[in-house]
């Protein structure tokens, strides 16, 4: 490796990062041509791209696995998958539930159950036994407002009897 | 005439487990290489795949075909290792390190034993790319990575990253920057 100098070489700020896209073969026709001609008669440059050349490379670390990692990998593999897909469809059964007009409905149906328990149920849910007292009471209650109009009935009588005692008799001088 | 992926993903979606294996099958090699290039150890690297792979499975509804499932399915990738980054306690060092241990392989040692000399030089440069990934923040490292590392094109980073060309490339630009920065010494 090459010793002459531990510092990064500087290029000319308008082509660095062109210099970068040359390396990677990722300048069109006309850009490349201008970096071309821009480093044939820019040292520093040509430099930089020296460096890249021997820098980038050493960032690519190799890896060459044997087969049998790789009939590993594909066995890992498809059980990895079996358990995925197990789980997968344990819960897709249990989202189809949460599905998003299944809520909706879902609510719905439980309104209209509550809605028909509440007035379906009620003669069901009261009370049967009303206690005696209160039975009574509501069956006397009409015969006592019946009572009151006969002794008004009766009063009406006794007074219309009153006045016929106390009026002269008819007929007599 | 072999299924397109997207065809894969139709009978995916309609219960053929066999269909997203043959999905796994044609991208695994590829999207371990990219979580590889994140978390620098084999065993991390196939764990996050793996798991990107499950995180698609579960949610093949939301592909909704508008990019190709090779975007839709690397940007699931890319976020994984990113989550697992910003999880990760240990340092990128110390995985660095544990990864050089786990992965020395007959295949992979050469003839020659390298030199005390050599092995420090590699230790040190393997430390020091280490710390500078780290370093460097999660958009930037995501764009390198995928440029350098996996050879995208800024178009197809710029896809997988939901984001402009030309913010692509700022990021690509500044990354290298820093990397350069830390890397200059081994030039």
């Amino acid at each position: 490796m090459a010793q002459h100098d531990k510092s990064a070489a500087v290029a000319c700020r308008q082509f660095e990062e062109d210099l970068v896209l040359y390396y990677y073969g990722e300048l069109g026709g006309g850009e490349r041509t201008a970096v071309d001609d821009h480093v044939r008669g820019c040292e520093p440059c040509r430099f930089y791209l020296k460096e890249l050349e021997s820098i980038l490379p050493l960032t690519v670390k190799p890896d060459e696995p044997p087969q049998a990692f790789w009939d590993d990998y594909s066995r890992e593999m498809r059980r990895k998958l079996a358990d995925t897909s197990e789980r997968k469809s344990w819960w897709q059964s249990l989202a189809s539930f949460f599905q998003p007009w299944a809520i909706p409905v879902s609510a719905t149906a439980a309104v209209a159950i509550l809605a028909l328990t509440l007035t379906l149920g009620k003669g069901f849910w009261a009370p049967k036994d009303v206690p005696q007292d209160d039975e009574a009471f509501m069956e006397i209650l009409p015969a006592a407002e019946n009572l009151e109009f006969f002794k008004t009935m009766e009063v009406l009588d006794a007074m219309d009897f009153l006045e016929d005692m106390g009026s002269p008799v008819k007929g007599s001088v | 005439m072999q299924p397109g992926d997207e065809d894969l993903v139709a009978l995916a979606r309609n219960g053929d487990h066999r269909a997203f294996e043959e999905l796994v099958e044609r991208h695994k090699q590829k999207a371990y290489r990219i979580a590889f290039d994140f978390a620098r150890d084999r065993e991390e690297a196939k764990d996050l795949s793996q798991e990107a792979f499950l995180r698609a499975y579960t949610h093949l509804g939301n592909f909704d075909g508008r990019s190709s499932f090779y975007t839709w399915f690397y940007r699931i990738l890319v976020n994984v290792c990113l989550d697992y980054k910003r999880r990760k306690k240990r340092t990128f060092a110390e995985e660095f390190n544990e990864t050089i241990e786990n992965q020395v392989e007959p295949s992979q040692v050469s003839q020659k034993p390298p030199s005390p000399d050599q092995q420090v030089l590699a230790g040190q440069l393997s430390r020091k790319v280490g710390i500078a990934l780290e370093a460097l923040p999660p958009k930037q490292r995501t764009a390198f990575i995928l440029k350098n590392n996996q050879g995208l094109s800024i178009k197809e980073i710029a896809e997988m990253m939901q984001t402009a060309e030309g913010t692509v490339k700022v990021h690509l630009h500044r990354a290298v920057t820093a990397l350069r920065q830390t890397l200059a010494e081994f030039a």
